[in-house]
């Protein structure tokens, strides 16, 4: 089981990452835009989070970065954050499970599938907590925009959390980085 | 452990009695924020912008000359119209109505809209230091913009009219005498009017204007939209009418904020 919560030495490169992927969200992601939806890096982030680092770590970077993202955001305080953990524990718990990770196609189809998957929380939930129309206004375009965006840059931000999470000499993501906890 | 702490958070900010804790860390969170991401796009956005240019030079140019005429047209209109704004002024001010145009007003710039795939709001470079509370309306465009939901010190976001969570009591017809609630369906899309009798006389493009009902939360007499199309739904005995905004949500670059509260 690759579960292992940040050390200290860890958590400041974790957190300048979060800080770096943030500015961004807050900045160009949002001149990009698709079919009126823009990509989403934050939840990018989590699910990258859980593949280089596993379970706990992702759950703490997915929540952390979801929580930051929920200061700017008109929706329930609490959301982005809830499902930021979902899918960093999610993915996580892929790695954990000895999925084949040696296929280069497996960092961009894990990020592109997290994603459609974390959108579609996001807006059930908005639904359940007041926003109705979260499940048929634009959910379409942002599924498709979010996915796509993140399973092309998924390889970055997995080289990014392998940064922080001081794993950067230990394989190429797309041969599958190794989580902390495979490491004995 | 994490979700339980999501889902507590949840809970608080749904409550009004502990909402005002996480909307003093979203405020302590725009303040420092704002300058790091205004730097961030004084550098970034030049390039994009002369990239984004180069390519559309062309076309450029033609909106650059539209909209030329269109301030050309706008400019005649806003003198032929001059006496007949003093006139409803001065009916207002005997009838003790509050008219826009005598309303306070402070102008800001747009930095961020839509940060959410499923919210229709803006982030503004004005805050409570500039006089910009919550509960404010916001104009742009030649009409309703939408309404101040969060403000800290230095910025404030606005819910646009389009929110799916945002309502607006309006009037239309003969002498604005009949009444509905207009409500946002998501970005991008129409507003849905609701509660118009179907046997009410509606044209398509017909204007529709703030109420000043519902305590007040706007100030009568604002454009909010045109009515885009109308049915009559079989047995329900009202109208299904959808009205298009009047100020242009997706080309703000500026707004006025009214100093406006409503009458709680």
């Amino acid at each position: 089981m690759g579960a292992k919560a940040l050390t200290g030495k860890e958590a400041p490169r974790a957190l300048l990452v979060l800080l770096v992927v943030l500015v961004l969200q807050l900045t160009v992601v949002l001149d990009i835009r698709i079919g009126g939806a823009h990509p989403d890096l934050i939840l990018g982030l989590a699910i990258a989070a859980g593949l280089a680092g596993g379970t706990e770590r992702g759950a703490i970077v997915g929540f952390l970065s979801g929580l930051a993202f929920d200061l700017f955001l008109t929706t329930p305080f609490g959301l982005s954050a809830l499902v930021g953990t979902g899918v960093g524990v999610a993915t996580g718990q892929l790695v954990a499970a000895g999925v084949d990770r040696t296929n280069g196609l497996f960092v961009p189809g894990v990020a592109a599938l997290g994603s459609a998957i974390g959108v579609i929380m996001f807006a059930v939930l908005g639904a359940v907590l007041g926003q109705p129309d979260t499940l048929t206004v634009g959910l379409g375009a942002a599924v498709g925009v979010v996915t796509v965006v993140n399973g092309i840059l998924g390889f970055f931000l997995v080289r990014a959390c392998n940064w922080a999470f001081g794993q950067e000499r230990s394989g190429s993501a797309w041969q599958g980085p190794l989580v902390a906890g495979d490491r004995h | 452990m994490l979700v339980l702490v999501s889902v507590t958070l949840i809970t608080f900010d749904e409550r009004s009695g502990t909402h005002h804790i996480t909307s003093g860390l979203k405020s302590v969170a725009h303040d420092v924020f704002s300058p790091l991401t205004s730097g961030v796009n004084d550098i970034l956005r030049p390039i994009g912008d002369f990239f984004a240019g180069s390519v559309n030079y062309g076309s450029l140019q033609s909106e650059n000359q539209q909209l030329q005429a269109t301030i050309g047209r706008l400019r005649l209109q806003l003198n032929q119209t001059g006496a007949l704004r003093q006139q409803v002024r001065e009916l207002d001010s005997l009838e003790h109505l509050p008219y826009l145009g005598s309303l306070p007003l402070v102008t800001a710039q747009m930095t961020q809209f839509d940060l959410s795939n499923f919210d229709a709001d803006i982030t503004l470079d004005k805050g409570r230091s500039s006089g910009v509370l919550v509960g404010m309306p916001v104009v742009g465009a030649g009409g309703l913009v939408g309404q101040v939901v969060e403000a800290s010190h230095g910025t404030a976001t606005v819910q646009l009219i389009t929110d799916s969570r945002s309502s607006v009591g309006v009037s239309f017809g003969p002498n604005n005498q009949t009444y509905a609630t207009a409500t946002g369906q998501g970005p991008g899309n129409p507003l849905s009017v609701q509660y118009i009798p179907a046997q009410t006389h509606l044209h398509k493009g017909e204007f529709m204007y703030t109420n000043g009902l519902a305590d007040g939360e706007f100030p009568p007499n604002i454009p909010v939209g045109r009515v885009h199309s109308f049915r009559a739904t079989v047995g329900s005995g009202a109208m299904t009418v959808t009205m298009t905004p009047v100020a242009d949500l997706d080309q703000l670059a500026y707004v006025d904020v009214v100093q406006w509260e409503p009458k709680l």
